[in-house]
């Protein structure tokens, strides 16, 4: 447990000394620094997940918050593999992505400050067992990354974003602040021990509570409807930061409601199909609008939510397990939980790394603009597919694997013989099934209007080489790890198995095991076999390839401004469920004889921000404009105003004491 | 062992045999005398022998698509009942790896025809994409309802659903069946969805996607498009087919469904015109639809005492 906190302090101690180093070795020092402290966490959480004891360490704060629990168990070490790994990966591939930056002069101390802290929070929180010190943890995490967001604060968008950003999390921990209070009072302690005995007796209070974190946590995950920070949020930030924060930052949150799932003992049947509804309606929502989007790492952004939705669907099962008293059900669903969130991590980091080098040498995140890009950036192509083909859970990919962990867990849930489960169980698979395949359509657009096909302008057509290998190498990992984990799935299984038995308290977890294997096989098998017959492809069909123009139907001068558009792709989609959108038509039509100017733009807006958010913050100005006169940009009222405040108190507490 | 072999025959064949027998339905009923029923099988032959002429637009995606697609079929058929017996591949949720490694080749081939920078090519990528989206859902509410009523998670709950549901049964296979039946339609790409005998039509679904593809990458879709086709078809065989009779009836009826199912399909396409674009999604959610209803069915026959 010492190395794990060794581990920290090198991050936090790292982001300082890099900021000190000439800006040619900056990053490096940062990259070193963060592989050790990875190392060194990794060592104790890696011996918990396979067959260690949890680990304790007491620290003691005395009159500040007295003495604080931070415990290695299961749930956590899996958490902070999942971290550890990434974050390191995120760091490195940044060298390459934050070169033109610095060549342009900009000073990056900070960027490299907090990146560690955002780092070293995230392992905190998933370790703290003290709600007042989590508490302190999780704002820690908000606010580095709210300062890494506006990595590019010159920008109004940027800004904007970032200031959204801060507003959601600011809103959310108010509730998880609700929550952890109501349970400390009942419980007399700050500890996460105590928690438990207290709620699993009240049946009521437990519902609050989890409603309550579901809602604070559940914002930071992105779940439908308090999703609106994300799609503003990743595009406004620097590509390996966007990655860090899809990619495991917003798990923070699923962890968040899984270890509240671990105070309120078996949820009650009502909780879990809410939590199915919400998350069943967060994916469908996430994936439509991943579709619509033009900008890539919106479009990302989009998808995450989707895939929280799924990993919320996972959880949801599990919980369904539990509540009906269902062991394979429930070892099903929360298996699947815990593996979508590593595969998720893996595919959404690798997708926002490959758009972030597109991105280096393009200066776009308009797909429109792109196209081609695969002649050009060939290795970079190759790793976004493999995340596509991954995110679409396609076998052999390791997104299949979690997919099909639920899918079979839902299955069989049919045999629990009640009215409301077979029904939403049944509408459960059609509805995954349904965002399955939206994301193949989503992902198929996005891949091949980006890389395949002419392309489209000159910002393609500048692009000569791919990027440098400090970013392509920590894309090449996380591309063999989805094909590895899709390949071998039995193996990853093992380290799952506990803390699934965390989750469900079942002593020996019910293992899939001949499934898996039967998977691995086949998913090798496919392998095997699909090289060979490209290997023999390519030897047979040596020089009987004869190259020509792409038929036009006996039109023979197509251009790059005749292919399919990423709108025109996704438009027969999108005309079959108007009703979900908001279209805003920018439209000029050639006027006259001889017309001058036309032009004609489509944008798709989040109906949620449209009609719900956009109207309250603007009866919120209407509201706070009330109160301007209060602003005057005199010191002296603002003196009075503390006095004010500071007597009132001072009355108040005597009142109260 | 043999009968294995019997179905990998059968696999490979007779999709060839299936599109030929199409093709003749539909000149008995344009008063021609058709094509020979091999001449499918002649052309794939041809093919696999021609050169390619590729598009300068393309990418390695566009070469190796095909392939990919074509063994994700192949690979699917493990997971599916064939003339005989169970799935090669019988395990629990099979349906799943079935589904998404069809998908797979779906998704080779989308991006191979967006590969040919092709406004046409990209119409029909665009539709198919679209049109799978709706399809998939249903199908797999269709088969996750008849698991639900046997209690069998294998694709043999197909075959037990006479047995364990009574007379919901016959009610449950019939409209099963016409859900199969449909997504044949569209999967197959056959009239009223798509039109396959002509190329040059705004209207193409897949006939536009592979209009770039050459040689043998030209064969193995269609081969791969036939062969998904009769995995879809043999569903609805082991639906209809009785459990208890000799492996080597099963075979010969077996093959009778498909060629009902290929005659059936040259009626259709020899009676009907495609349907507008605009149109083909209320077509598609008739598909759906039928399969809420067979939801309903399975959910009266379990609670419905």
């Amino acid at each position: 447990m010492n190395t794990f906190f060794i581990g920290i302090i090198l991050l936090l101690v790292g982001g300082i000394i890099a900021g000190l180093f000439s800006d040619r070795f900056k990053i490096i020092v940062l990259s070193v620094f963060t592989a050790i402290a990875s190392v060194l966490s990794l060592t104790p959480a890696v011996k918990v997940l396979f067959g260690g004891e949890t680990l304790v360490q007491t620290l003691n704060f005395n009159k500040l918050f007295g003495a604080v629990n931070f415990v290695i168990d299961p749930l956590a070490a899996f958490f902070i593999v999942v971290i550890c790994l990434m974050s390191t990966l995120a760091v490195i591939y940044s060298k390459g992505y934050l070169k033109p930056y610095m060549e342009k002069g900009k000073d990056i101390r900070a960027h490299l400050i907090f990146l560690p802290v955002l780092i070293g929070s995230m392992l905190s929180v998933v370790t703290c067992q003290n709600a007042f010190m989590f508490l302190i943890c999780w704002e820690i995490m908000s606010l580095s990354s709210f300062f890494l967001v506006i990595f590019e604060n010159e920008k109004k968008e940027v800004r904007r974003a970032g200031i959204k950003y801060l507003v959601f999390m600011h809103i959310s921990v108010i509730f998880i602040m609700i929550a952890f209070a109501l349970m400390s009072i009942s419980a007399g302690s700050f500890d996460f021990n105590t928690f438990a005995s207290v709620i699993q007796n009240n049946k009521h209070l437990s519902n609050i509570i989890f409603a309550l974190l579901f809602i604070g946590f559940g914002t930071k995950a992105g779940f439908v409807p308090f999703h609106n920070w994300l799609p503003d949020g990743h595009p406004a930030a620097p590509s390996h930061v966007s990655a860090v924060m899809s990619g495991v930052m917003i798990k923070t949150g699923i962890y968040g409601i899984l270890r509240t799932l671990t105070f309120i003992g078996t949820p009650s049947k009502a909780v879990s199909f809410a939590v199915l509804f919400v998350a069943l309606v967060t994916a469908l929502y996430g994936v439509l609008y991943a579709i619509t989007q033009e900008d890539v790492k919106r479009m990302l952004a989009y998808s995450s939510i989707e895939n929280i939705g799924i990993i919320g669907l996972c959880m949801s099962v599990g919980m369904l397990g539990l509540s009906y008293n269902n062991n394979a059900v429930a070892v099903l669903g929360f298996a699947a939980c815990i593996l979508h969130i590593l595969n998720h991590s893996i595919f959404k980091e690798l997708l926002f790394l490959a758009a972030g080098s597109v991105y280096t040498k393009t200066h776009t995140r308009n797909m429109e603009v792109l196209g081609g890009l695969i002649k050009s950036m060939p290795a970079t192509a190759i790793m976004f597919l493999a995340g596509s083909v991954a995110i679409c859970g396609l076998p052999p990919f390791n997104g299949f694997i979690s997919e099909f962990l639920v899918y079979f867990g839902m299955i069989k849930g049919l045999s629990i013989h009640h009215f409301s489960s077979v029904i939403v169980f049944l509408f459960a698979i059609a509805g995954l099934a349904f965002v399955g395949t939206m994301a193949v359509l989503c992902f198929t657009k996005a891949y091949s209007i980006i890389f395949l096909g002419m392309k489209r302008t000159e910002a393609a057509e500048k692009v000569q080489s791919d990027v440098d290998k400090s970013m392509l190498i920590p894309m090449g990992i996380l591309a063999s790890l989805t094909l590895i984990i899709g390949v071998m799935p039995q193996f990853i299984f093992g380290a799952v198995l506990k803390p699934v038995s965390l989750l469900t308290s079942i002593e020996n977890v019910y293992a899939p095991t001949a499934i898996m294997w039967s998977i691995s096989v086949f998913a090798l098998l496919f392998v095997v076999v699909l090289s060979v017959l490209i290997l023999l492809k390519l030897k047979l069909t040596k020089g009987r390839i004869e190259l020509h123009e792409t038929w036009g139907c006996g039109y023979n001068s197509g251009n790059n401004r005749m292919q399919y558009s990423a709108s025109s792709y996704v438009s027969p989609f999108l005309s079959m469920l108007k009703p979900l959108f908001k279209k805003v038509f920018d439209v000029e039509k050639p006027r006259k004889l001889f017309p001058h100017s036309a032009h004609f733009s489509l944008h798709i807006e989040d109906i949620e921000e449209a009609y719900v958010i956009n109207p309250l913050l603007k009866s919120d100005e209407w509201f706070l404009s009330k109160f301007e006169a209060l602003q005057s940009g005199n010191i002296q009222s603002y003196i009075k105003y503390g006095l004010i405040f500071l007597v009132v108190v001072i009355i108040g507490s005597l009142f109260v004491g | 062992m043999i009968l294995k072999l019997v179905n990998l025959i059968i696999l490979l064949f007779v999709p060839f045999l299936m599109a030929g027998l199409i093709k003749k339905t539909k000149s008995f009923w344009g008063g021609r005398k058709g094509p020979s029923i091999m001449q499918p099988f002649y052309d794939f032959v041809k093919l696999m022998k021609k050169d390619f002429v590729i598009s300068k637009t393309t990418s390695a995606v566009f070469r190796i698509a095909p392939l990919v697609t074509f063994t994700s079929v192949l690979f699917a058929a493990m997971f599916v009942p064939l003339a005989s017996g169970s799935a090669l591949v019988n395990v629990s949720a099979g349906l799943i790896v079935f589904a998404y490694t069809l998908s797979l080749g779906k998704f080779a081939a989308l991006i191979s025809a967006m590969d040919t920078g092709s406004s046409f090519e990209g119409m029909g990528a665009s539709r198919e994409a679209c049109f799978t989206s709706i399809v998939e859902p249903a199908f797999f509410m269709l088969i996750a309802s008849i698991m639900a009523i046997t209690g069998n998670f294998t694709f043999d709950s197909l075959q037990n659903i006479l047995a364990s549901a009574g007379s919901y049964g016959i009610l449950i296979t019939i409209f099963a069946v016409v859900v199969l039946f449909i997504m044949v339609l569209i999967e197959g790409s056959r009239v009223p969805v798509d039109d396959p005998a002509t190329h040059l039509e705004l209207t193409m679904i897949h006939e536009v996607m592979i209009l770039d593809n050459s040689g043998s990458d030209l064969a193995l879709f269609t081969w791969a498009n036939g062969i998904k086709m009769l995995l879809i078809s043999s569903l609805i065989a082991y639906m209809i087919i009785p459990q208890d009779i000799n492996e080597w009836i099963g075979v010969l009826l077996y093959l009778a469904v498909m060629a009902v199912i290929s005659v059936l399909i040259g009626t259709v396409e020899s009676g009907m015109a495609r349907i507008r674009m605009s149109h083909v999604f209320e077509f598609i959610f008739v598909m759906s639809s039928l399969a809420l209803v067979v939801l309903a069915l399975v959910i009266a026959r379990m609670f419905g005492g």
